[in-house]
């Protein structure tokens, strides 16, 4: 009687595990054309689980035919369900002082279980020598 | 005796419960992760997002780089507002125009407009005054005029809504009529509708 109950319970529990998990697959070139110029980085997590979830791959950049800095950033969710994240960039002159002239918005976004995303960003203007981007969990 | 002790505490307790459950105003960070989302319209965090992607992409494109005077000069044209609702389309454009202001890369000229209509009417008289005193013509022809379009697209299934808000670009160059940079950021909300209520 007691298994009678408790089947069709581990039935439904594991479709509705199922029905979350969706892990994404991908394709790419092997040989590649495009030389990314990768950069080091400096990290502060203080939110571990989401650092856990979505983690930081790597970090390039590139000038625009302007002559403005470019970033782009690798994520990967490590985790076989979609995550959701918002984040901001914050732009820096080469004195440190931070350009708030013009608002950088809050993205809300999301990565795919598996998945690995770049997320990009062009400066503002000229005199922005330094960047920093910032996560939060959704 | 006993009831009175509990309605002296229901007494006391209750203020302190509605007053917990009262919405106190406050500040949040304008386009920040408090600010309220609606399905059906664009809210102020949807215009920055849009500015600022669209921005981005025209800087990176080095549109704005080609031309023989540099900074560019931009005239503002029209931006279609096909969406369900009455918005102020300078929302988005003035956003553009700051950052392009900021970037070094762009001028907005606020003496030509859509229409002969200046957004600076004083302005436009003077340069007038100006150039007819000194018998010349000293207004910069634009190199490049922006206009676009918003559109709004509906999709409901039971009670689930959806709209996407399309945010479309184009700069042209008067010169050739040909738009040489083109955008478009597309927002996408989703939401349920209270089954009860209007």
């Amino acid at each position: 009687m007691k298994t009678q109950i408790l089947l069709p319970l581990a039935g439904a529990a594991l479709l509705a595990v199922a029905g979350c998990r969706t892990s994404m697959n991908t394709v790419e070139n092997a040989q590649k054309e495009g030389q990314r110029q990768m950069i080091s980085d400096s990290r502060v997590i203080t939110d571990s689980s989401l650092a856990k979830k979505v983690s930081f791959v790597g970090l390039n950049q590139s000038m625009t035919p302007g002559g403005l800095l470019k970033v782009q950033l690798e994520l990967l969710n490590r985790k076989g369900s979609l995550q959701r994240f918002s984040y901001r960039f914050e732009w820096f002159d080469a004195n440190g002082m931070q350009i708030t002239e013009v608002a950088s918005p809050t993205v809300p976004d999301q990565i795919e279980g598996g998945e690995s995303k770049f997320i990009s960003a062009v400066a503002p203007n000229p005199a922005c020598k330094d960047f920093r981007v910032k996560f939060i969990e959704d | 005796m006993k009831k009175t002790l509990v309605l002296s505490l229901l007494a006391a307790v209750l203020p302190l419960v509605a007053g917990g459950c009262a919405t106190k105003a406050h500040y949040v960070q304008t386009g920040g992760r408090e600010s309220l989302v609606t399905v059906n319209s664009i809210n102020i965090q949807d215009y920055i997002q849009a500015a600022d992607k669209m921005t981005g992409e025209l800087l990176a494109s080095g549109a704005l780089d080609k031309v023989p005077n540099p900074p560019a000069v931009l005239a503002i044209s029209r931006i279609v507002n096909n969406t369900g609702q009455q918005i102020d389309t300078d929302l988005l454009t003035k956003k553009i125009r700051v950052a392009l202001l900021q970037s070094g890369k762009a001028l907005t000229t606020t003496t030509m407009g859509l229409g002969g209509t200046a957004e600076d009417p004083m302005a436009k008289g003077l340069q007038q005054e100006a150039e007819f005193k000194a018998d010349q013509q000293t207004t910069r022809t634009p190199d490049f005029t922006l206009s676009g379009k918003i559109i709004q697209t509906i999709a409901r299934d039971g009670n689930l809504s959806q709209s996407t808000f399309s945010f479309q670009l184009s700069l042209t160059s008067p010169k050739s009529g040909l738009a040489v940079w083109e955008g478009e950021k597309e927002i996408t909300k989703q939401g349920e509708k209270p089954s009860v209520g209007f």
